[in-house]
C-alpha cells in the first residue's frame, strides 16, 4: 500500500509542478511582451475564455443552448457603468451590483421560460437578447444608440479600476479567469453539477429521481448570467466605452464557440478554446482583413465546422481518448493506473471515518 | 383610413415573406428536430444567386426564380449529405445547432468576400411602377412577389399532402424509425426535405430582390422571423406557417403606424416569447 500511496503523492506533486509552470509563464508574458497589441489579444482571450466558461454552465453542463450571452454581458457591462457614471458609486461595488442585478433580471424572465424545452430555450435567449438590444437603443436612460462612456482621469487607480498600460488589465483578467475556472470547477463537482448534468442526459429520469429540474436550471441560468455581467463589467472598464453594438447576435455566437470548439463536456473546453481560436481570429482579421473583408470569419467558420464535423466532441474531446495524454501521463506526470489512484482515494476516506 | 389601408396592404405583402421563409424552416424543422438557424443567410444567397444571374445573363428577376430554386435545392442536398446527416449521428443537439449557425457564418461572410459590403439593387423597367386601388398604392414587384409565392405555398401544401414523396417526408416527420420500418430510406428524405427548404428560402430571396437591396447580411432579419412563424403556427403546419407569417407582417406595420418604428423589433420579439411561454402554459394544462 505504501508504494501505492508514493506513486499518488509524486503524481499530484508533479501535476502541480506543471500547473505552476503554466501559471508562471502566464504570469511572466506581460514581463517580456511589452507589444500593447500581444497583451490586447491575451486580455481579448481572458474575457472571451471567461464568457465561454459562463455558457459551458448552461449549455456544455445543463444542456440548454442559449445564444443570448452577449446580452447579458452587455446588461451588465450598462447596469455597472451607469452606477458608476450616475451614481458615482465605486466601480467595484458596481461591478457586484450590475451582477446582483443582471441575475435577477435572467432570473426573473427565464422562470417561467423554463418549462419550454429544447431549442424553444434557445430561440427565447435569441429573442430575449435583441429585445434587450432593441430597448436600450429606444431608452434615453440607456443612452441610446450613442452608448455610454466612463469618466477619463489622468493617473492609475486600483480603486477605480483606471489604468494607462495594459498591464494591469491583464493581471485582473487572469485573476478572474481563475477564479471564474475554480468556481465552475467547484460547481461541477458539487451536487448541482451533477444534478445539471443528469438533466442535460434526461430531464424527465431527473425529476423521477428527485431533482427539481426548474431549480436547477434556473440556478445555472442567474449563476451564468452573473458570470457574464462580470465580463460584461471588465469588457466596459477595459475599453471605458460600450454602446449596443456590445450585444448583437454575432457577439453571441463569438462567445459560443470557444467552448464548442474546445470541448463543451469540459470545463477546461472553454479556456482551450479560446486559447486557440482567439488568437487565430484576431491573426487573420490583422492579416487579411484590409485585402479582403471577412477572409477572417470565414475561415473562422471553417474551423468551426471542420471541428464538429470530425472532431464532434471538441479538442479536448480529442486529446483525451488521443496518444498524446497517454506519453503526458506516463512520462512527464507519472500517473499511477486509475486501479492505484482509487484504492488509494477509498482508503483516504475509510481513514477519515474510522 | 387610408394611410391605415396602405399599412395593412404593406404588413401583408411583407408577411408573405415571413410566411415562405417559415414554411421552409419548418419543413426542415419538423422532419428533422433540427433549427436550422443559417435559413436568413439562405435567402441572402438565394438573392446573390438572382443577382448575377441577372446581370450575367441579362435575365429578369423574375425568371431566375425557377432556376435559383433548382440550385439552392442543389445547395441544400450538398449540405446536407456531406454536413448535417454525419452530425445527426452524434446526437447532439448542441453540435447541430452551432453546425448551422456555423454555416451561416460562413455563407453570410463568404458573401462578403466576394461581393463586399455594398448595398446591391438590381433595376428593372418595372420597379418604380405602382398601381392605384382606391385609396392604396401597390408596388408591382411586391405585386408580383406576392402572388408568386401564394402559388409555391399552395403548391408546397399539396405535394405535402397528396403525393407519395409528401406523405413519406410527413411520415418521417412523425416517426423516424417507423418510416424507416416500413422501407422509407429516411436518408433521402433528410436530403429531400433540407434541399426544398433551402430551395424555399433561396426563392424568397430572389422574390425579394425585386424591391429589396442585396447586402451580406440581409437575410439576418427574415431567419429570426422564420423561427417566429414555424413556432407561432406550430410545428409541420403549413396552413399555420403561412397565417403566422402574415400575421407578423401586420403586426410589424401596425407596431410601426401606431407606436414607432423604432419599436416594432422590440415588440416582435416580446409578442414572440410571450407566445411561446403561453403556449406551452396550455399545452401543459391539457395535460
Amino acid at each position: 500500500m505504501n508504494e501505492k500511496i508514493q506513486a499518488v503523492r509524486v503524481y499530484r506533486r508533479n501535476l502541480t509542478i506543471v500547473l505552476g509552470l503554466i501559471l508562471l509563464i502566464f504570469c511572466l508574458i506581460p514581463v517580456f511582451v511589452k507589444s500593447p497589441y500581444i497583451l490586447n489579444i491575451f486580455i481579448l482571450v481572458f474575457y472571451m475564455s471567461t464568457l465561454s466558461m459562463a455558457w459551458n454552465l448552461l449549455g456544455g453542463m445543463t444542456g440548454q443552448n442559449s445564444l443570448g450571452h452577449a446580452a447579458y454581458m452587455g446588461l451588465g457591462a450598462y447596469v455597472s457603468c451607469l452606477f458608476i457614471t450616475k451614481a458615482h458609486v465605486n466601480p467595484w461595488v458596481s461591478a457586484v451590483l450590475g451582477m446582483v442585478v443582471v441575475g435577477l433580471v435572467a432570473g426573473i424572465i427565464f422562470f417561467p421560460c423554463f418549462i419550454l424545452r429544447g431549442p424553444y430555450f434557445t430561440l427565447v435567449s435569441i429573442a430575449f437578447g435583441e429585445a434587450l438590444r432593441q430597448f436600450i437603443i429606444n431608452s434615453t436612460f440607456f443612452g441610446r444608440a450613442s452608448g455610454i462612456g466612463l469618466p477619463f482621469k489622468r493617473g492609475d487607480s486600483f480603486l477605480d479600476f483606471r489604468f494607462a498600460g495594459k498591464e494591469p488589465y491583464y493581471y485582473i483578467g487572469l485573476v478572474m479567469v481563475i477564479l471564474i475556472y475554480l468556481l465552475m470547477k467547484k460547481i461541477e463537482r458539487s451536487r448541482m453539477g451533477y444534478a445539471l448534468r443528469t438533466i442535460r442526459e434526461d430531464e424527465d429520469a431527473a425529476a423521477a429521481i428527485g431533482i427539481n429540474p426548474i431549480r436547477y436550471k434556473i440556478m445555472a441560468v442567474v449563476v451564468s448570467a452573473m458570470v457574464a455581467a462580470l465580463v460584461g463589467f471588465f469588457y466596459a472598464s477595459y475599453t471605458r466605452y460600450i454602446d449596443p453594438e456590445l450585444m448583437i447576435q454575432a457577439k453571441s455566437t463569438e462567445s459560443v464557440l470557444p467552448a464548442v470548439v474546445g470541448g463543451a463536456a469540459y470545463v477546461e473546453g472553454p479556456l482551450v478554446g479560446g486559447l486557440i481560436m482567439i488568437p487565430l481570429s484576431e491573426f487573420l482579421r490583422a492579416k487579411y482583413s484590409a485585402i479582403l473583408p471577412g477572409i477572417n470569419m470565414l475561415l473562422y467558420a471553417v474551423a468551426l465546422l471542420a471541428v464538429i464535423r470530425f472532431r464532434p466532441t471538441g479538442i479536448l474531446g480529442w486529446y483525451m481518448h488521443s496518444g498524446l495524454k497517454k506519453t503526458i501521463d506516463t512520462k512527464i506526470l507519472k500517473k499511477p493506473p486509475v486501479e492505484v489512484l482509487e484504492a488509494v482515494e477509498l482508503d483516504k476516506r475509510r481513514g477519515k471515518e474510522a | 383610413m387610408s394611410i391605415f389601408l396602405q399599412a395593412c396592404v404593406n404588413g401583408l405583402l411583407m408577411g408573405g415573406f415571413y410566411s415562405l421563409m417559415g414554411m421552409g424552416q419548418n419543413v426542415i424543422f419538423g422532419v428533422m428536430k433540427i433549427v436550422n438557424f443559417c435559413h436568413g443567410e439562405m435567402l441572402m444567397v438565394g438573392m446573390y444567386l438572382t443577382y448575377v444571374l441577372s446581370t450575367t445573363f441579362g435575365l429578369d428577376p423574375y425568371l431566375c426564380v425557377p432556376l435559383v430554386a433548382i440550385l439552392m435545392f442543389c445547395l441544400g442536398a450538398v449540405i446536407q449529405h456531406t454536413l448535417i446527416t454525419p452530425s445527426l449521428g452524434t446526437k447532439s443537439f448542441t453540435n447541430l445547432l452551432f453546425l448551422t449557425v456555423g454555416l451561416g457564418l460562413l455563407l453570410s461572410n463568404g458573401a462578403l468576400v466576394l461581393f463586399g459590403s455594398e448595398y446591391r439593387t438590381i433595376p428593372t423597367t418595372y420597379s418604380q411602377t405602382y398601381i392605384s386601388l382606391g385609396p392604396v398604392n401597390l408596388a408591382l414587384p411586391r405585386l408580383i412577389s406576392f402572388g408568386v409565392l401564394i402559388v409555391i405555398s399552395v403548391v408546397l401544401f399539396a405535394f405535402l399532402k397528396y403525393t407519395k414523396t409528401g406523405k413519406q417526408i410527413r411520415a418521417v416527420s412523425q416517426n423516424p424509425v417507423g418510416a424507416e420500418v416500413v422501407g422509407i430510406n429516411t436518408k433521402r428524405i433528410y436530403i429531400l426535405t433540407y434541399g426544398i427548404g433551402t430551395a424555399l428560402a433561396g426563392v424568397a430571396g430572389a422574390l425579394l430582390t425585386g424591391f429589396y437591396t442585396i447586402f451580406p447580411t440581409a437575410g439576418a432579419s427574415f431567419g429570426f422571423r422564420a423561427l417566429i412563424v414555424v413556432v407561432v403556427g406550430g410545428l409541420g403546419s403549413i396552413p399555420g406557417a403561412f397565417f403566422a407569417g402574415i400575421f407578423l407582417g401586420l403586426l410589424e406595420t401596425m407596431v410601426a403606424l401606431f407606436i414607432s418604428p423604432s419599436y416594432s423589433d422590440l415588440i416582435v420579439f416580446i409578442t414572440f416569447i410571450v407566445i411561446l411561454v403561453v403556449r406551452q402554459l396550455i399545452i401543459i394544462r391539457r395535460k
